[in-house]
């Protein structure tokens, strides 16, 4: 098998598995049960929250878990926007967001909110000038991803934040970090709320997190917890969290030297997609290295990935959470529809290798040749 | 005093001397959908009865009223001491916890010995009723409740409720066929009408890997399970379209592309038909369509087999189609958006009247015989069945 799905889910590793097995067979106390099995849990919690909170440079009470990066996406925005409405009503999203972000926004708008949407250039940059016009007084948040899940295209949030607070100190600035954390090297302290997302750095499937910086006022979704966890009720998921601490931790180590190396496997995908004439690239002198997405112009994305799955390569269609649509991050760069419906990306990570990446070459343009053969000759 | 369920036979009484024939059919599915479930089933030319113990029976009806050739299911009561005054005392006592204002006995007497006639039981019932419940009325017309008595030669059936069948043969009482089964709206819906009138069905799906998708063929199988729960087990054969479909895009005219694809799907159908002692093709052309249904191209299509080809829903508009699909729950499974074989390749300006002579021309320019006999041998079969089978998942 070669996965190249790495931005749509990574597997466990093997070390974080070993984790979660040893503190579910060890942990069995509930965090909030007074007994000693009880505090052995939530001591557990509190050496994992702090943990994180040094490697990001937070603090253990900014860290609040989720089940999952959508659910941190919800708590910010609609928390943030709850919490303050009586500064304002407005926010301002990027057009290369997580469909979550739009549905939320979607939610918004229909209870009374109003929702801006900022240009990018065309190399997937936000336009700072129209970014600055659309900052009010009643503009609560901004929300801009660090980096886009389809193209890649890492926005600069230090130099964002700062473009913000000059048009108005009170807007805060969140950021989906999903897609950036583990692979590229982000600063928790460019933003106000970060969302990041477990089984993308090789945790398990259940478990997210928002970073809420503390002077941030929120308002919680759902209720029925202490004052401890008052932002994400319920039995914490002691084992999940233990996960996730540890996968983090492992992500963030070598980071520089690990992207250095996605950047080699990258530039021979470029090099070779370049050779056929009817891909197009879909990546800009900002996007990352670990995304590559490209336009095949005359295949159906979902057959190219079905010819390819009976390969035993895996790849997705634009995002792996809107298949079969329109990729709206290509259309906001690209402006080109036919591009925009075409599309497919090839994740890699670190623990992708150069042979998998030759073979993936070689079977690609065995599949891409009859493919193209067949579908180009329109009669 | 026994309690059981009563099934009186759909549009059965116009088959006379082969009434057995049907009915045997019809007991031997009900049989089936009672797999698992300790029930004695006995008939007779007029009657259908069920007995179980008392938790079993609302778990019976729900199995039983998918199943065709039930004109009506009854949850009665057997007496099998016919004495009048037992009778009359059993009926008082059934109703007792009622409180009737208006009530009405109707009794049929097919014990044509039995010392009372009909309206006699009736009248004596009812005044045994009138006499315990003095707060109750006889109201021939519009009653409250109705009180029907069965007197037959082995004992008297009391009931009060009556609750309609599906109607329709019993499945399998008219033979198998084989249903072209898309993943659309149409065909579950002319699979559905079919084994209404008796027909056992085998279904058939065409794949076209990778331009079609597992999820697809999933929906199709999940299709399948849904009409399984009137045919009884479903065997679903899986054609591999996928060559054919290429060669007859690569080489055929585009306007041409659809009629020649069903001509092949046609071809292919017969052929597993005949394997699989089918007596028809059924699927759900419906007539004027698509470019495919109007009349000139199902004959041009048509014309490449020998063998019947019914088309339930033919002449059904598609909004009286989509009433069915919602009532026997396949709508919400058939409108979830794969990709079938017949909605890829789709030429901008398909042909709307084919002329034969051109397909044939044209058809020559793929060796198909070889390709259809390659899918036909190399197909794979699933056999589904609408039993919820829960096990370990890993």
């Amino acid at each position: 098998m070669i996965y190249l799905d790495y931005s749509a889910t990574t597997p466990v590793s093997f070390e974080v598995l070993d984790t979660f097995n040893r503190t579910t067979k060890d942990f069995i106390g509930n965090p909030n049960s007074l007994h000693k099995l009880g505090v052995k849990s939530q001591e557990l919690i509190t050496s994992a929250t702090k943990q994180i909170a040094d490697i990001c440079n937070i603090m253990p009470r900014e860290v609040i878990y989720t089940s999952n990066a959508t659910e941190a996406n919800n708590l910010a925005l609609i928390g943030v926007m709850m919490a303050n409405y009586h500064q304002g009503k407005h926010l301002i999203v990027s057009k290369l967001e997580h469909p979550s972000i739009y549905k939320i926004c979607d939610y918004l708008e229909s209870n009374g909110f109003e929702v801006s949407y900022v240009d990018n250039d065309e190399d997937g940059l936000i336009n700072f000038d129209h970014l600055k016009k659309l900052v009010r007084e009643d503009t609560v948040l901004v929300s801009i991803c660090a980096v886009n899940s389809e193209t890649g295209v890492r926005q600069p949030l230090k130099m964002i934040r700062q473009i913000i607070k000059k048009e108005n100190n009170n807007t805060l600035l969140h950021s989906d970090f999903t897609q950036a954390i583990g692979k590229v090297s982000v600063n928790f302290n460019d933003v106000d709320l970060a969302s990041l997302s477990g089984h993308k750095f090789f945790a398990p499937k259940g478990i997210g997190m928002l970073y809420r910086n503390e002077k941030v006022k929120i308002k919680p979704l759902i209720y029925g917890s202490s004052k401890s966890n008052e932002l994400h009720p319920g039995t914490p998921a002691v084992a999940l969290i233990a996960s996730f601490s540890k996968a983090l931790r492992i992500a963030l180590t070598d980071l520089e030297k690990k992207e250095r190396f996605v950047t080699r496997l990258n530039e021979k995908l470029v090099k070779e997609f370049s050779v056929h004439k009817d891909i197009l690239i879909n990546q800009t002198k900002y996007s990352i290295p670990h995304i590559l997405n490209i336009s095949l112009l005359n295949i159906k994305p979902e057959t190219f990935i079905h010819a390819m799955e009976e390969k035993d390569i895996y790849l997705s269609t634009n995002t792996a959470c809107s298949s079969g649509d329109l990729s709206t991050s290509v259309m906001a760069i690209y402006n080109d529809k036919k591009r925009a419906t075409t599309t497919i990306r090839i994740s890699i990570s670190h623990i992708t290798t150069s042979d998998e990446i030759n073979q993936f070459i070689s079977q690609f343009n065995s599949v891409y040749n009859n493919l193209n053969n067949l579908t180009s000759k329109e009669a | 005093m026994e309690k059981l369920i009563i099934i009186k036979y759909a549009e059965l009484n116009t088959k006379k001397s082969n009434i057995n024939y049907f009915i045997k059919i019809l007991k031997d599915n009900i049989k089936k959908s009672l797999d698992g479930i300790d029930a004695n089933i006995h008939f007779d030319k007029g009657r259908m009865f069920i007995e179980s113990s008392e938790n079993n029976y609302n778990i019976i009806l729900n199995k039983i009223k998918n199943i065709f050739g039930i004109h009506e299911i009854i949850i009665g009561y057997k007496l099998l001491d016919r004495d009048l005054e037992v009778i009359k005392s059993t009926v008082v006592d059934l109703i007792k916890d009622e409180n009737i204002s208006t009530f009405k006995v109707i009794t049929k007497r097919s014990d044509k010995n039995y010392p009372f006639d009909s309206m006699e039981i009736s009248r004596k019932v009812g005044g045994a009723v009138l006499k315990a419940y003095s707060n109750s009325k006889v109201d021939v017309h519009n009653p409250e409740k109705e009180i029907y008595l069965e007197v037959r030669l082995d004992a008297v059936y009391i009931y009060f409720n009556r609750e309609k069948g599906i109607g329709g043969y019993p499945v399998g009482s008219l033979g198998k066929g084989i249903l072209m089964l898309s993943g659309g709206i149409d065909s579950p819906v002319a699979g559905y009408l079919a084994m209404k009138r008796g027909i056992k069905l085998e279904a058939l799906y065409f794949e076209s890997p990778p331009h079609t998708s597992d999820q697809a063929k999933n929906k199709v199988l999940e299709l399948a399970k849904k009409l399984s729960s009137y045919n009884g087990e479903m065997k679903v054969h899986i054609i591999n379209f996928t060559k054919i479909q290429e060669e007859i895009y690569k080489n055929i005219p585009h306007e041409y592309l659809i009629t020649i694809m069903r001509r092949m799907m046609y071809r292919i159908s017969m052929k597993v038909a005949k394997r699989n002692k089918c007596l028809a093709i059924i699927n759900g052309e419906s007539v004027g369509q698509v470019a495919s249904q109007t009349l000139t191209s199902m004959q041009v299509i048509n014309e490449v087999i020998n063998m019947p080809v019914i088309r339930p829903v033919a002449c059904l508009d598609k909004l009286e189609i989509i009433d069915i699909a919602k009532k026997i729950d396949t709508y919400e499974t058939s409108i979830l958006p794969f990709e079938d074989c017949c909605t890829i390749f789709v030429p901008e300006h398909p042909v709307i009247n084919p002329l034969s002579d051109k397909c044939e021309e044209y058809e020559k320019l793929i060796d198909y015989e070889e390709l259809i006999n390659d899918a036909v041998i190399n197909h794979n079969v699933v056999k589904i069945s609408n039993k919820n089978k829960y096990e370990d998942l890993l």
